[in-house]
């Protein structure tokens, strides 16, 4: 279970410390949470989403997300507008343990600083090395 | 930190966690699945980490008599009863079940977390009496076996006739050939059974794999969720030592002819006064309640506050137990609970919060 390769890592994304990803494409900039954070709250079964238009800073929370046991804060890898919420969630949020990176997105958003906040995010090799540590942290 | 004796299971197949002092699994696959396993089929848990102690010798019956509220030397042997160890103050010191094997010989299974605690009181209440306490955690295994089909899960394994066995009763035969204490009780409100085996090591380890054929594994998470759904309290976290069992509504526990234990001349006023708060559960519309979160009345007034809350993967909503005053603690009464500054609707229900002629042990068979 401690094996840090179990968890999936995607090329092509940017990643924060709190375990979450962003996909930038054209203009704008989908988000979620990473297959590390999904399995480690295990079952989802609820979230509060922000509405659409408004508008979240980098690393600022922008809703929750709870397993049967926890609630945790979701912060945003890029600061923006809101422009959609992923509303499969709302009666369906085990697809973000099914499916973290595709189905189980959680927001998309237009960013407002991309250029600066991109180079402060982990690219997937940085990333995988950041589990990594924190699995030698767990074991000492 | 302490390991049981699956341990290596738990470390190959689980999450693990600390728990009382223990590694212990939070989940194997998936605490939903887990939980639904043991509503509809059967789950196997691993409790070793609970408290057994053996209580025997000539004055282990008046010991016994003089310490729960539960009047259990009336009682015939085999019998398994849950009760409550109460202090001076008739605060609950801990939840516990009582086996009693005969009038000399009793077997105590108590929480893990107060395991040390209550065994100093133990003593400490003893003083003067011809008896023997053992501990046998360490040298036991102990394994809970829940949910409808837990007979078929584990029939195989001992000649014992479990279908013959009433809730609520013990006997002492083998599972897979280890001696073992099998009482019909749990904490999921399912059927089911716990098994205390006498051994530590390769034999309970043997039994386990061979459960885990026809049950499902099941871990703290869902051993929780289960619990909770089925109104069973926790110690430490819905009730403690500023807890009486009125408040905590385990009032039944209290026989009515009792009077000579630790306790009792604090809760008889109790009794004759009625309690001021009372544990009740809450069923949400939407929102996941926690521990520690706020109940308001429609107002906006607090009238309590949550002391667990999870959500019900069968009712697939938030579920609590919470302390409410008692004239605001009727079924059916509309509460809130702050969920993180928003107050969002419930509704006081009774315990179990499912439909029990449909699921746990009281359920009707199906025809």
């Amino acid at each position: 279970m401690s094996d840090t390769s179990a968890y999936q890592v995607p090329d092509g994304l940017f990643y924060t410390k709190e375990h979450e990803w962003a996909r930038v494409t054209a203009g704008t900039a989908k988000v979620g949470i990473t297959d590390y954070a999904a399995k480690t709250l295990n079952d989802i079964v609820y979230l509060t989403l922000p509405s659409v238009g408004q508008e979240v800073k980098q690393l600022s929370s922008f809703g929750t997300v709870e397993s049967i046991k926890a609630v945790s804060e979701l912060y945003s890898p890029l600061s923006g507008t809101v422009v959609i919420t992923n509303q499969e969630l709302v009666n369906h949020p085990e697809l973000i343990n099914k499916s973290p990176y595709e189905a189980g997105w959680i927001i998309e958003l237009r960013p407002s600083q991309l250029d600066a906040e991109k180079k402060t995010l982990l690219s997937p090799r940085q990333y995988q090395e950041f589990l990594r540590s924190l699995e030698d942290e767990h074991h000492n | 930190m302490k390991r049981t004796p699956l341990y290596e299971f738990h470390r190959t197949h689980g999450k693990m966690v600390e728990f009382a002092g223990y590694e212990m699994p939070v989940w194997y696959t998936s605490t939903v699945d887990e939980h639904m396993a043991v509503r509809n089929d059967a789950g196997i848990f691993d409790v070793s980490h609970m408290g057994r102690v053996n209580v025997s010798g000539p004055d282990a019956g008046r010991f016994i008599e003089g310490l729960f509220p539960t009047d259990i030397g009336k009682l015939p042997n085999g019998k398994s009863v849950y009760t409550l160890l109460l202090n001076k103050d008739a605060g609950i010191i801990d939840d516990l079940i009582v086996l009693k094997m005969d009038d000399a010989r009793y077997l105590v299974v108590v929480n893990a977390a107060s395991r040390t605690k209550d065994l100093k009181h133990m003593e400490q209440s003893g003083a003067g009496l011809d008896f023997k306490m053992d501990d046998i955690t360490e040298a036991t295994t102990m394994i809970a076996v829940q949910g409808p089909s837990a007979i078929q899960a584990l029939q195989p394994l001992t000649p014992l006739p479990l279908a013959e066995m009433k809730r609520f009763t013990h006997a002492v035969s083998t599972v897979k050939g280890i001696g073992a204490v099998i009482t019909r009780t749990g904490y999921t409100g399912e059927d089911g059974f716990e098994l205390i085996l006498y051994d530590a090591s390769s034999g309970s380890l043997a039994v386990w794999e061979a459960l885990t054929k026809r049950a499902t594994p099941c871990a703290l998470g869902a051993r929780d969720s289960l619990r909770l759904e089925a109104g069973l309290p926790l110690y430490g976290s819905d009730m403690d030592e500023a807890t009486n069992p009125l408040e905590a509504d385990l009032g039944w526990v209290i026989s009515k002819d009792k009077q000579s234990y630790v306790g009792w001349p604090k809760l008889s006023s109790f009794m004759q006064q009625g309690p001021t708060k009372v544990r009740r559960g809450i069923i949400m519309d939407e929102r996941i309640p926690r521990r520690d979160f706020k109940v308001t009345d429609q107002a906006g007034a607090q009238i309590g506050v949550v002391t667990s809350g999870t959500f019900s993967p069968m009712l697939k909503r938030g579920i609590a137990m919470a302390y409410v005053k008692t004239v605001s603690s009727g079924p059916g009464e509309p509460v809130k609970v702050v969920v993180r500054d928003a107050p969002s609707d419930g509704k006081i229900t009774k315990f179990p919060f499912y439909d029990d002629s449909l699921y746990g042990w009281k359920r009707k068979p199906h025809q």
